[in-house]
């Protein structure tokens, strides 16, 4: 039947190994041990954000709160452990992960069932997120620390892996049996390409949103506690800067921006791809501005390269 | 006849090929200025290649194209435009979220990068206003208008282009008798005026009324051309496919009166549209459902499958009330209802998807049945004779016609009790409606019950028991036996009373 793994989804992969390859002509030491697995912990974090909104641009749609998602779930965790309380500091993690579900219903509820546009209404919903980090901390940073199971996450290894990796990897590959192998993944596709048919066909399509729109609300919060057991605190726009990244690793990995087509392979090497680019570039102590236009212009290469391609195809 | 100025089209030996499929292989055509010219053939025939070379949208493989007796080369729409061959296509070629005015003048004479000229709009009201679109506000988004209205649309589109030759490919698929015969009239008068027309269709009794000249075609050849009348109806199809069909419809059964009521609707209303219908389904009955466009039949099956919010009334399936609020609901194993869209390639199904998915996607939610297990769908795809290369090909491979089929067992899958179609025989070939009518009786007589909305009056008269006329949200006629006859479904569709014994009471 239909195979995960497709020719758009191994390019980033490509991509990864082209990178290391022409990155050690200039610097040997990418190719060491202790380079690599450090871009594996680093790309985690973006990695997590990024199997989320794979999910939701599946749907066919987009969820731009993931920075204050993030952002929030930070402060939420860091300020729990903060308070010293043994047992504030034990649910800090399955806290902040209830915060991202619980705004993940709330962009669910916007786009199931008022039907706006998911673009508006996540991006209200992220500006909101940020008001009320504002107004609950004054503007300033937060107050609070990261609690040892945090920066564990972030930060440990298991036999010379870091920790922050395998959680991601675990994570990938359980929504991903549950992309291929389930009826609510089936459903997800079906929606991103026809949300009608879908719904004609006796499929209960808010459930799905709903249920969409909250694991992404997970990933999103999971990544921001995982960011501040990395800092060991959380502060204001720690999540701004991974907006793009994220739907660029999506998008990068296969997945369609207009839904339906793509899957979870592809975006582990968009997230590589995207966090060795970012890495080598820097390494390469380029001016901050050129950098950032040999970045756009490497992500339209690859953009291009597979839509040619599929036009020879087609 | 013997006209001795070349044709105003002709077409030399044409091939086209896609890949390894010959679409049309070493075909000859021609169409003279001032007839209207049918082809016919089942789907996959070639009739839409065809019309596309014409219109410039495709390139032949080989042969030569000829306008007034001149070498042409037509690489793009533009250029068929140029010598005034136009195209109205059965997949709708307007832009939803425009207007109708400015779709209209989209790739209107002289647009371009210019200003917009409103000098054609004023005929494209006139057109509308003559084929019964007068209710169509030049201000409303396409997206908003009914499928019908969309249709009337492109051919005021079309005509205002003032053609030379103009394509009907399935225009009048989605319009109402009347409506037709509105159009026919247009088209008559455009064609006394020197417009040679290409007519496709799928309704025989439409190719009877308009065409002069009739051209089959069959795998992509050109099997005849003849004048209209040369050739009756058991003919004609013989050649379409190539072998005999004895009878398009299936045997009626007698003595349904007495079975017992699977489905049961009383008193059903939805805000303005659809009032106060009552009307059940005996175990064994097709029945059917018919009316202009829009007089709220098409409304009335979506609430029974539970599309609409606020409807009132009752729904009782095989003697128990149900309250069905969703298409969920209603395709759970203790309701089992099943409806196949209106419009298959956005409703029905999902067309980037592979043929399995679709037909998977219905059975996923029942908790009773494994969607995976090919069984399900085998033996109604056995009976439909699917025409496919493989199950996991995208569904968007298919024609038209085993498109519907792929509809229906998606369905079946989940052996309905009821089963609820919107005019599922819309632009299909005769030979895959034959098998769509073959399955639907046997449906039946295995106790399905079974409501058919239909444009095309000919199934609502031979293959349904019993026939409810809709107009202005409520049923104006029952008729049933004797009674249903070309002219009583007509009267009842118009609400005029010319046979009182058939009025509702």
């Amino acid at each position: 039947m239909r195979s995960a793994i497709t020719l758009d989804s191994l390019m980033p992969f490509f991509g990864v190994v082209v990178l290391i390859l022409a990155g050690s002509v200039f610097f040997p030491q990418v190719l060491s041990a202790g380079y690599l697995t450090q871009q594996l912990q680093i790309a985690a974090f973006l990695g997590l954000l990024a199997t989320g909104a794979t999910i939701v641009i599946l749907l066919g749609h987009i969820d731009l709160s993931v920075p204050w998602v993030l952002t929030g779930a930070a402060i939420l965790s860091t300020a729990l452990v903060g308070t010293g309380n043994p047992v504030l500091s034990a649910i800090a993690v399955p806290a902040a992960l209830a915060f991202g579900a619980l705004i993940g219903v709330i962009n669910a509820m916007g786009v199931a069932i008022l039907r706006i546009p998911s673009m508006v209404w996540t991006l209200a919903v992220n500006s909101m997120l940020l008001g009320l980090a504002v107004l609950n901390t004054g503007g300033f940073n937060p107050k609070g620390q990261s609690s040892p199971l945090m920066v564990a996450m972030a930060s440990g290894d298991i036999l010379g892996l870091p920790i922050s990796f395998l959680v991601w990897i675990a994570i990938s590959l359980i929504l991903g049996y549950v992309l291929t192998r389930t009826p609510f993944g089936r459903y997800l596709r079906s929606i991103g390409f026809n949300e009608k048919a879908t719904f004609l066909s006796g499929v209960s399509t808010p459930s799905v949103l709903f249920v969409a729109f909250a694991i992404a609300g997970m990933c999103s919060a999971l990544g921001g506690v995982m960011l501040a057991g990395y800092a060991n605190q959380a502060y204001q726009s720690m999540g701004d800067p991974f907006l793009l990244p994220t739907i660029a690793a999506v998008v990068i990995g296969g997945t369609s921006i207009l839904g339906g087509r793509g899957g979870l392979f592809g975006t582990i090497g968009g997230a590589l791809f995207i966090t060795l680019l970012t890495s080598i570039l820097s390494v390469m102590q380029i001016d901050d501005a050129w950098r950032n236009i040999i970045f756009g212009v490497i992500i339209l290469a690859m953009l291009l390269f597979q839509t040619l391609r599929k036009g020879a195809v087609a | 006849m013997t006209d001795i100025r070349p044709p105003l089209l002709e077409m030399k030996n044409i091939s086209k090929h896609f890949g390894a499929t010959k679409a049309l292989d070493g075909v000859d055509f021609a169409c003279r200025a001032g007839e209207v010219h049918a082809v016919l053939g089942e789907n996959g025939a070639g009739k839409s290649t065809l019309m596309k070379l014409i219109a410039g949208v495709l390139q032949p493989t080989h042969g030569q194209l000829r306008v007034d007796g001149q070498d042409v080369a037509l690489n793009t729409p533009q250029d068929a435009l140029r010598h005034g061959l136009v195209c109205m296509f059965q997949e709708l070629s307007l832009v939803p979220d425009l207007t109708v005015r400015e779709n209209l003048l989209l790739g209107a004479p002289g647009a371009g990068l210019g200003w917009l000229r409103g000098t054609g709009l004023s005929d494209a009201q006139d057109v509308l206003n003559r084929i019964g679109g007068d209710q169509i506000k030049m201000g409303a988004r396409v997206a908003d208008l009914t499928l019908p209205q969309r249709q009337q649309v492109e051919i005021a589109k079309a005509i205002m282009k003032k053609p030379r030759l103009l394509i009907l490919d399935e225009a009048t698929s989605a319009l109402s008798a009347s409506v037709v015969d509105r159009v026919f009239e247009l088209v008559r008068e455009a064609r006394d005026g020197g417009t040679a027309v290409l007519f496709i269709s799928h309704r025989f009794h439409e190719v009877e009324a308009l065409a002069d000249r009739v051209s089959v075609f069959r795998n992509g050849q050109r099997v005849e051309t003849f004048l209209k009348g040369a050739h009756d109806y058991g003919e004609i199809i013989d050649m379409m496919v190539g072998q005999k069909i004895e009878e398009l419809f299936p045997q009626k059964p007698a003595g349904l009166s007495n079975a017992e009521v699977v489905l049961d609707v009383r008193s059903f209303s939805w805000e303005d549209r659809v009032k106060d219908v009552s009307l059940s389904v005996r175990r064994g009955q097709i029945v059917g459902l018919g009316g202009l466009d829009g007089q709220g039949q098409g409304a009335f099956l979506m609430g029974l499958f539970g599309l609409l919010r606020k409807a009132d009334g009752t729904t009782a399936i095989a003697g128990q009330t149900s309250d069905i609020t969703s298409p969920k609901v209603a395709k759970h194993q203790d309701i089992a209802l099943a409806y196949v869209p209106e419009d298959r390639k956005t409703e029905g199904l999902i067309l980037d998807q592979s043929i399995q998915e679709n037909l998977e996607l219905a059975a996923l939610g029942r908790t009773d049945l494994d969607a995976g297990d090919a069984a399900l769908y085998s033996g109604s795809l056995d009976q439909l004779a699917l025409k496919h290369g493989g199950l996991d090909l995208p569904v968007s491979s298919l024609s038209g016609g085993n498109q519907q089929k792929v509809v229906l067992a998606k369905w079946l899958a989940l052996k309905p009790r009821c089963l609820l179609l919107a005019d599922p025989t819309r632009g299909i070939d005769v030979k895959t409606k034959t098998q769509i009518y073959a399955i639907l009786r046997q449906l039946a007589d295995q106790g399905t019950a079974i409501l058919l909305l239909s444009t095309d009056y000919e199934e609502l008269i031979q293959l349904c028991d019993e026939t409810h006329v809709f107009f202005d949200g409520a049923i104006v006629a029952s008729l049933k036996g004797a009674e249903l006859t070309p002219q009583n479904i007509i009267a009842a569709t118009l609400n005029v009373a010319t046979n009182e014994a058939a009025r509702h009471a």
